[in-house]
């Protein structure tokens, strides 16, 4: 390692907090002002270690007799050569020593479109969501017309979209350096319209097809769409972590989906979001055949063998149904 | 809607601190379709609580009684040696849960009562025990030999004899209407009581023949009996209507007749019940069941649609709309139920049917709004859990059905009773598929029914569905 080098103390998840430059060896560590680098913990002696040059152009890092100690890896050292990636411990500080010649890896190539930024996702989010509010409330208004419940409905909408929002824009900043409240909008828009087309989609197939599992495990993909919002509001705060944060919002897909499932089951002893398809739409959406009324009462007739079977489990009293 | 408080109460004493009676009416009784249509509970038991403390509430609720004419003085002192309250008692502590009356047939050892006095002893044997307590404050247990669910009787045992003043002659007696009859028992567990009203015909609302008698029955006088001033026994007190004033009704004497011979031939009691009163709701369910099927359903027509009804002395049917200003569609409904069911339990009622019909339509509304509309008229909540301890949860069936003249999306769901094998519950749910602005959305619910003559049902009710000729 060269001069000059670079001490750099680091947060626990190794990002640097704050990095101080030494032109020489040896670098005394410690919370005295006789010290090359200062630290401000209650944990750090006075002179703490020192950092010295060890053989063949390495470092050494030596404890100078402290009570808590050097610690690496959670093992205490008296004396440890150290590199540019070792990462030790004095108190509460967590150091690492780099000198000029480190190398570092190479760039990571910019996927982010920085012109999609501030303003005009933001306004296109809280047109989707506007949309999506209004539409939802025309989509099930029975009533006859009266605007100040679709101004309700937009307003609530669009306070729903800032709050949701702004407390990402909140954790961005927080772990970010921007808020980017614009660009969490519009992900937020995006996952409800990804909601709306999903239900409108799902009950038109599973009504034009009579295929009811398309509506009986629709929550499934629901939580499916809500992960995927989840996880783009996570790559937006800290773009670099694409890997993680999928896995992280597979498996809370996956624990979401399970709850539902065990829920369902407790509720209605079907694994099935509902017990049948309540969809009803107009004659022209329907693409499968009608079946005649003996076929249908054949189907009905083929639940009773599993229905007896079903009979004579037992029940646990007033309730839980024994698994 | 008034006509909704058709609930025919039960003056059976007690459910007190049982589960609360009245539930399962709910959850039994189908309620229509859209659940807005007349939430008919056809018959509920009575949700008598009489705790010991709060005796102001009782004494409100009780009419007071008219005063006694020197002839129920004469009955009453002779037949009080004879009248006895029968509690239900938790094994467990032996607290009471429920109380009703019952009588001494003759010189025997046997007391007729109601079934639904003694329901929880018939169901849960290992849970309660019966004990009977007479005019003189002694008291004793009671075994119980026999049940007949379908007319509300039970006869227990107990360890004294009757004097023979309740004597149930072969002969019956002959009651005329106006008639005065004096009605015997423990209302709300307050003391034995004696109450004066008249006979007025036997009527066939409910499945089974009643009595009607205009006076007073109250909680606690189920299974007391019910004299004429001679001292002849007419009937045996079971229920009320809460919507009436002193309209109650008696059981006749014969079918207690018919049960007390059965008695006479049983040497042993049985052991367990629960098979003897599921056999019973089969025997229910078949009789409700080709009395319901005998003809053809009639059919009425609701819009461009002909729906199918039963209507006679036991379903009733009333009808409603929404004559909403505001709304932009107009739905309305018929529902047809029958007024009465078996009680089985506290928390059970069968041997039941209900049909209702509710015809959506908008002139306003455009296809898109009218389907999310129909779809959320189309969907039932009610069809009950997994976690019931008496049915299993539903099981359902559903395709695009094609009846003779109109295409529908049915749905089937089937529960079955736990403890009464061979038994189930049906509900079928349909919605008419014909056309975009307009829906007919059936529900036929038939509880309590052999699996047989559930499909029987629900076949019929389904391809009487239909078109009419007029667009």
């Amino acid at each position: 390692m060269s001069a000059p080098y670079f001490i750099e103390m680091l947060a626990r998840n190794g990002d640097v907090l704050h990095r101080h430059q030494v032109d020489q060896l040896p670098i005394r560590l410690g919370r005295g002002y006789d010290n090359d680098f200062i630290l401000d913990d209650a944990f750090a002696a006075p002179n703490h270690a020192v950092v010295e040059a060890g053989e063949n152009d390495t470092l050494v890092l030596r404890d100078l007799g402290t009570k808590n100690g050097v610690i690496c890896k959670g093992k205490r050292y008296t004396s440890l050569p150290i590199n540019g990636d070792t990462v030790i411990r004095l108190g509460h500080t967590m150091l690492r020593v780099r000198g000029a010649d480190h190398q570092v890896k190479p760039e990571l190539i910019d996927r982010t479109s920085h012109a999609w930024e501030g303003a005009v996702p933001g306004l296109v989010g809280m047109l989707l969501i506007g949309v999506f509010a209004l539409f939802t409330m025309w989509l099930n208004d029975t009533q006859s017309f009266q605007l100040v419940r679709y101004l309700q409905a937009l307003s609530y909408g669009i306070g729903a979209g800032l709050v949701w929002g702004g407390a990402w824009a909140f954790a961005n900043r927080l772990f970010g350096r921007n808020a980017r409240l614009g660009r969490h909008l519009f992900i937020f828009g995006c996952g409800l319209t990804a909601v709306t087309v999903w239900k409108l989609a799902s009950s038109t197939i599973g009504y034009a097809f009579s295929l009811e599992s398309f509506t009986r495990y629709g929550s499934h993909a629901l939580i499916t769409i809500v992960a995927g919002m989840v996880f783009y509001h996570m790559t937006t705060v800290k773009p670099h972590h694409t890997r993680r944060f999928a896995t992280t919002c597979l498996i809370l897909g996956l624990l979401a989906s399970g709850l539902t499932l065990i829920s369902n089951e407790q509720r209605s002893g079907r694994m099935a979001d509902n017990l049948y398809m309540s969809v009803i739409m107009p004659p022209a959406m329907r693409i499968s055949p009608d079946h005649s009324t003996d076929e249908f009462m054949v189907k009905v007739g083929d639940m009773k063998a599993k229905l007896d079977v079903e009979r004579t489990r037992k029940v646990k009293d007033e309730g839980e149904d024994d698994e | 809607m008034k006509l909704v408080q058709i609930a025919v109460l039960w003056t059976c004493l007690g459910a007190s601190a049982v589960s609360l009676a009245g539930q399962p009416a709910a959850a039994q009784a189908p309620s229509p379709a859209a659940g807005k249509a007349p939430a008919s509970a056809p018959v509920t038991p009575v949700p008598v609580t009489a705790p010991p403390p709060a005796p102001a509430a009782e004494v409100e609720e009780n009419a007071p009684l008219p005063p006694p004419s020197s002839a129920a003085q004469k009955l009453y002192s002779a037949a009080k040696d004879d009248l006895l309250q029968i509690r239900m008692l938790l094994k467990n502590g032996r607290s009471q849960s429920s109380v009703g009356s019952g009588f001494m047939v003759g010189t025997t050892n046997l007391v007729l009562t109601n079934y639904h006095v003694v329901s929880q002893m018939a169901i849960d044997p290992d849970v309660y025990v019966g004990e009977f307590v007479d005019t003189n404050g002694k008291s004793g247990p009671v075994e119980l030999l026999a049940v007949d669910v379908l007319h509300d009787l039970a006869v227990v045992r107990v360890k004294r004899t009757g004097t023979g003043f309740f004597d149930i002659p072969e002969k019956l007696v002959k009651l005329t209407q106006g008639q005065y009859l004096y009605s015997l028992g423990n209302p709300l567990d307050l003391g034995f009581a004696i109450s004066e009203g008249s006979y007025n015909g036997i009527i066939s609302r409910s499945f089974y023949d009643q009595l009607m008698f205009t006076g007073p029955i109250n909680s606690g006088m189920s299974g007391g009996p019910s004299v004429t001033s001679d001292g002849g026994v007419a009937g045996v007190n079971v229920s009320k209507r809460r919507d009436g004033e002193l309209v109650s009704f008696l059981v006749p004497i014969r079918y207690a007749q018919e049960l007390l011979k059965k008695v006479a031939l049983q040497t042993t009691a049985p052991k367990d019940f629960n098979p003897l009163i599921g056999q019973q709701l089969l025997v229910h369910q078949k009789a409700m069941i080709d009395r319901l099927l005998d003809a053809p359903l009639s059919l009425k027509s609701m819009g461009p649609y002909m729906v199918p009804v039963r209507e006679s002395e036991q379903v009733r049917c009333w009808g409603r709309s929404n004559v909403k200003a505001e709304a932009t569609f107009t739905a309305d409904t018929m529902a047809c139920a029958m007024e009465s069911a078996i009680f089985v339990s506290d928390s059970q009622q069968t041997g039941h049917l209900s049909m209702t019909h509710q015809y959506v339509r908008s002139a306003s509304l455009d296809a898109v709004r009218f389907a999310a509309l129909a779809s959320t008229l189309f969907k039932a909540d009610n069809l009950g859990t997994t976690k019931d301890t008496r049915l299993t949860g539903p099981m359902c069936t559903e395709q695009f059905v094609r009846t003779k003249t109109l295409p529908l999306r049915a749905v089937t769901c089937v529960r079955a009773y736990r403890k009464f094998a061979g038994l189930y519950s049906f509900t079928l749910l349909t919605a008419s598929t014909d056309d975009a602005k307009a829906s007919l959305q059936s529900r036929l619910d038939v509880v309590g029914v052999s699996y047989e003559n559930g499909v029987r049902t629900t076949r019929a009710f389904l391809e009487a569905l239909g078109r009419g000729s007029k667009k």
